[in-house]
């Protein structure tokens, strides 16, 4: 009886506003994931013009371009943008899409609060971005906002805290919503360890930024009050200690840096599981692994300090805590492979962009290894080598799990297939330009090439040439990215509701592109 | 609030029709308060654990950050939670619609003739959500009140088709197969 009123009820349930005012006001969860998904993309643009910028002045030893000053600016604007303005808002855009739809939820728990979180977030960038018009320009002390060196910046220090405190109210909105919606409206019989693997690693992400924002917002205030008010928490002339500070923002930044990969290693799960046509390998010990590579990730802090001198003890407690970490991250590399292993594989975009995330992740693993040795860290601090580790992690870690997803689910967002031929283009030109652009920077690193300089010795030439004309490439790539979305957004081959060879997860068991309203019916799972 | 869409589609008519068409507004929650209650103060656990061991270096404006987002989460939990408490039955047989609300004050019951009742919507203003009320004779229930605006507007439509507008009794087999 039920279900003839479900038909009946279709057309009109899909009804929905219209206009400007839809996007303004919408409180729904796949509305408020497509604008955090397209402001994640325009910001991954603004952010790549920055790195655009840095690495046209590094193309030749010399200045060329932009005054040293700038190039700070440019190096510290290219790290906040593409930390707090791409990735994160990419995943938490994915997010506000597909963990209702995984969970059979109806939408997110709050949806008012969602559409505060996202409009924070926008605000927040249009401050930060402003900054860049004003006297004395942008930060240029670099993402991590070092005190003494950040407190000379100029007009732009207050506006750049305030515009971090929206960005931390934003992120921790968002997550009390993921946290909220996954803990009470799962669909029947959707216990926690039935839950899609991006949704776990999400539920865990959102734990983090809980733990961790309040000790960013407090840092940065204590920035602030250090700066107008006469503090002096970070001021040894006043008793204060910059390296505290130092304690305080990798507290924060370190599982930033998870905060950033895990849904990453969720977006893979499902894309491997689903193209290797085999359930993931391991789902509990995914789970597990996530669990752990979280709770490591907060006693490991110091060993973005090791130079600052700690103690031995010091020392040796955070490279051996940071060496634990590998040993979850390897459980999921290794479970990742055995998914594959004698699978039924096929090589779509998101198999390919996936596939790439499991090796060259891996290499930013590895250099994160090395870089967790206190003394070998010595030699590689502050050098191009530690550049090539997270970026390593970031881009064709993070930035490709992104892609993957979006290749994954367009589908389902749009009802149209998008342009294969194209996508397996962009994967080509995204994979070699980005491997152009970043491994020759372990060879600058460990040539000893210090990092945030906009000159550099002669020796250091030829690997900077190489790395820019592989970042000119790679931004270019990303511009064909941009064309398959809007293409597939205006139209094309419509999609099936499975799109994939059955794929696992309730959102593939909605039409496509999936309703405004995705569960008329909670779906039981058995 | 969003929690309630499976539920508004509950409805539950028996094999004869005449029994009545029922129409459940039941909220959908995976926790339990006892293990909300667990799973917020594991949070706060950790959340002040940090933020106590920064206060104790000296670091203290990070304690009422902390403090605020627990209190955020816990209010955002609390809001989530509170509508398991909420229910609404709304019953339809040919002459009558019954409106049963259970909440934290008891069950309280409102029947109309459905030959005179209509549904109304209440279009939403500024920061107010809309209200759908089922209304006759200077008498009116708010239903749905737990809804997102979509949800509510989907169960004005339903509603609609099944109580019909005043002076109207659509027959409830040919409005429930249309």
């Amino acid at each position: 009886m039920a279900h003839h009123e479900h038909t009946a009820d279709h057309a009109h349930h899909d009804d929905k506003p219209q206009g400007i005012t839809r996007w303004l006001t919408t409180t729904n969860h796949k509305d408020i994931g497509t604008m955090y998904l397209v402001f994640s993309l325009a910001m991954f643009l603004i952010g790549g013009l920055f790195a655009m910028v840095i690495r046209a002045e590094l193309f030749q030893p010399g200045l060329q371009f932009v005054d040293p000053g700038f190039f700070n600016q440019m190096t510290t604007m290219h790290a906040l943008v593409m930390v707090f303005g791409a990735v994160m808002p990419a995943t938490v855009g994915l997010a506000n899409w597909m963990i209702p739809m995984q969970i059979g939820a109806p939408d997110m728990a709050l949806p008012r609060m969602n559409l505060f979180s996202f409009w924070l977030l926008f605000f927040a960038f249009m401050l930060l971005l402003s900054t860049l018009f004003l006297p004395g320009g942008a930060p240029a002390s670099g993402w991590t906002l070092y005190p003494p060196l950040v407190l000379q910046t100029g007009n732009a220090f207050p506006v750049a805290v305030f515009a971090i405190h929206l960005m931390g109210a934003s992120s921790i909105m968002g997550s009390i919503n993921v946290i909220v919606t996954i803990m009470n409206m799962r669909a029947p019989g959707m216990s926690l360890l039935k839950m899609p693997l991006f949704s776990w690693s999400w539920l865990i992400t959102a734990y983090l930024l809980i733990a961790v924002m309040p000790v960013l917002a407090g840092g940065v205030t204590m920035l602030l009050t250090d700066h107008f008010f006469a503090t002096s928490f970070f001021n040894p002339a006043g008793g204060g200690d910059p390296v505290l500070f130092q304690h305080v923002f990798w507290f924060f930044g370190h599982p930033e840096v998870y905060i950033m990969i895990l849904p990453a290693f969720g977006i893979v799960s499902e894309i491997l599981q689903t193209f290797s046509r085999k359930p993931i390998f391991g789902y509990e010990a995914m789970v597990y692994a996530i669990a752990s590579i979280a709770f490591l990730s907060f006693i490991v802090w110091a060993h973005h300090m090791f130079t600052v001198g700690m103690p031995l003890a010091g020392q040796m407690f955070f490279t051996l805590s940071t060496m634990l970490i590998a040993i979850p991250t390897g459980v999921k590399v290794f479970n990742w492979t055995a998914t594959m292993w004698r699978g039924s594989i096929s090589f779509e975009p998101p198999m390919l962009f996936a596939i790439a995330f499991l090796f060259l992740f891996t290499i930013g693993g590895f250099s994160g290894l090395m870089l967790a040795i206190a003394p070998a860290d010595f030699q590689y601090h502050d050098t191009y080598f530690v550049v090539a580790h997270f970026h390593y992690v970031l881009v064709p870690g993070a930035v490709f799990a992104i892609m993957a997803a979006v290749y994954y689910w367009l589908p389902k967002w749009t009802g149209h297939m998008y342009d294969m031929k194209l996508a397996n283009f962009h994967f080509w030109m995204s994979t070699i330009f980005v491997n152009v652009l970043f491994f020759p920077q372990h060879f600058l690193g460990l040539a000893g090439m210090p990092r945030r300089i906009p000159d550099y010795a002669t020796q250091f030439a030829d690997w900077n040439m190489v790395s820019s004309i592989g970042g000119f490439g790679f931004g270019l790539s990303q511009l064909l990215f941009v064309y398959i979305i809007i293409k597939a957004a205006r139209g094309g081959q419509k999609a099936t509701a499975e799109v994939w060879d059955n794929p696992p997860g309730l959102e593939w068991t909605v039409p496509s592109p999936a309703p405004y309203h995705t569960f008329d019916t909670a779906p039981e799972v058995k | 609030m969003t929690e309630e869409l499976r539920a508004v589609m509950g409805e539950t008519a028996g094999d004869d029709i005449r029994h009545g068409l029922a129409i459940e507004l039941v909220p959908n929650c995976s926790l339990t308060p006892a293990q909300a209650f667990g799973f917020f103060a594991s949070l706060c656990f950790v959340s002040f654990t940090v933020a106590g061991y920064f206060a104790a270096q000296g670091l203290w404006p990070v304690l009422p950050f902390a403090g605020l987002e627990m209190a955020v989460l816990g209010w955002a939990l609390n809001l989530s939670l509170r509508r398991r408490r909420c229910t609404q039955t709304i019953t339809l047989t040919e002459d009558e619609v019954r409106i049963v609300t259970r909440d934290s004050c008891g069950a309280r019951s409102m029947a109309f003739p459905r030959h005179w009742a209509s549904p109304r919507l209440v279009r939403a203003r500024g920061w107010h959500p809309s209200r759908l009320v089922i209304e006759s004779h200077g008498r009116a229930c708010e239903v749905g009140g737990l809804l997102t605006e979509e949800e509510r507007r989907s169960l004005h439509t339903r509603l609609q088709r099944v109580v019909g507008m005043v002076n109207e009794s659509p027959r409830l087999q040919a409005a429930l197969n249309p």
